[in-house]
């Protein structure tokens, strides 16, 4: 985290403005509005597209700048267990718990056999 | 399941109901959630975020990848309104999920309170299990049936959000770091499983790859810079693809 650790009421704060604010005004306005709304609009296929760059940029984050523990853990081994467990999800018919076991077990068989 | 046939409606009052929601929510689809939200304890803990907040974000925002986006964002020191607005663009895709279920928790009596409060539990889990279950219900069981579905798998949630914090600073390293990685691993399956168009193929790329780039930027932009940049980049470069392919004979 950078800068000063956040107190526990700071955070709330933000949790209230930041996360619950800008997430239910959506559900509230389909409650409220009720209409459909156009799936196949263009500014509907923008803000999937930047929800799923999003998305992955978090992710990517979790990859190339982690914290505790993957921290130590190298780089490639990170990427590379990812890679697997995307590898093993299209291998064992697009099953995603494959998928999630594989790049587990290749991190942590990884990490045990480096030692 | 003891879900009623839709030929049988039973009748039973509201609180029977919402215990049958309960019920419905200790499912496969409660493991799953319990698992990702353990993975998100732990990058509460890795990331020094307080867990009565973090609890709080379970509860309130009730959308993993909002989350993450959120608590992504605050560790990377993403100016508070940027991130505000990455956020309402991520929970956008809640809008339509909500409409296509309202029509269900509109009872017999209408109640703009209630169908507020319902809507607040519309997630992906809580919407699919909805529009899979409460068709076959009478009327006057949706509502009740879904606060006790949703407000169980919420409460499941909270447990692996916890669990999770607690878990990740006292596991050896190992499992550990297996742990942190269950969160960036299973969204990377899941986004891989739900691109279907260039776009989406694109958006997931620009993504990960603008932020390793972005990385040393002060002022915490690389989110925005991958995230609104690259969604951009992608949407555009996917409308020229759909169209040069359109344009050939």
């Amino acid at each position: 985290m950078t800068g000063a650790p956040l107190t526990e009421g700071a955070a709330l704060l933000i949790v209230l403005l930041v996360g619950f604010l800008p997430t239910e005004i959506w559900r509230s306005l389909a409650v409220l509005a009720g209409r459909r709304v156009e799936e196949g609009s263009p500014v509907f296929h923008w803000v999937k597209a930047v929800a799923t760059a999003l998305l992955a940029a978090v992710v990517a984050r979790l990859l190339f700048a982690p914290a505790g523990a993957l921290a130590a853990v190298p780089l490639a081994l990170r990427l590379g267990a990812v890679a697997c467990g995307v590898a093993g999800f299209l291998a064992f018919r697009r099953s995603v718990f494959a998928g999630v076991l594989v790049g587990e077990i290749v991190l942590i068989a990884g990490i045990v056999l480096s030692r | 399941m003891s879900a009623p046939s839709a030929s049988h409606p039973a009748h039973h009052a509201p609180a029977v109901w919402f215990l049958k929601g309960v019920r419905a929510g200790l499912s496969v689809p409660a493991i799953v959630l319990f698992a990702s939200y353990l993975g998100f304890g732990a990058v509460l803990q890795s990331v020094g975020f307080p867990l009565g907040a973090g609890l709080a974000s379970t509860l309130l925002v009730w959308a993993l990848p909002a989350q993450l986006i959120l608590i992504g964002g605050i560790a990377a020191g993403t100016a508070l309104p940027a991130l505000a607005l990455a956020v309402a663009l991520s929970s956008m895709r809640l809008l339509p999920m909500v409409v296509s279920v309202a029509p269900y928790l509109r009872g017999p009596r209408r109640s703009l309170f209630w169908e507020l409060v319902c809507a607040h539990y519309v997630a992906m889990t809580v919407w699919l299990e909805s529009l899979r279950l409460l068709p076959h219900l009478p009327g006057e069981a949706r509502l009740p049936f879904t606060l006790g579905l949703g407000n169980m798998l919420i409460a499941v949630s909270m447990c692996g959000t916890v669990a999770g914090f607690l878990v990740a600073g006292e596991l050896p390293t190992p499992l550990a770091a297996g742990l942190l990685l269950l969160t960036p691993l299973s969204f990377t399956v899941l986004m891989v499983r739900n691109a279907v168009v260039p776009t989406d193929w694109l958006a997931l790329a620009a993504g990960f790859l603008l932020m390793p780039a972005t990385l040393g930027l002060d002022g915490g932009l690389d989110l925005m810079i991958a995230g609104i940049g690259g969604g951009s980049f992608a949407y555009l470069a996917g409308r020229l693809l759909e169209r040069r392919r359109r344009g050939r004979p």
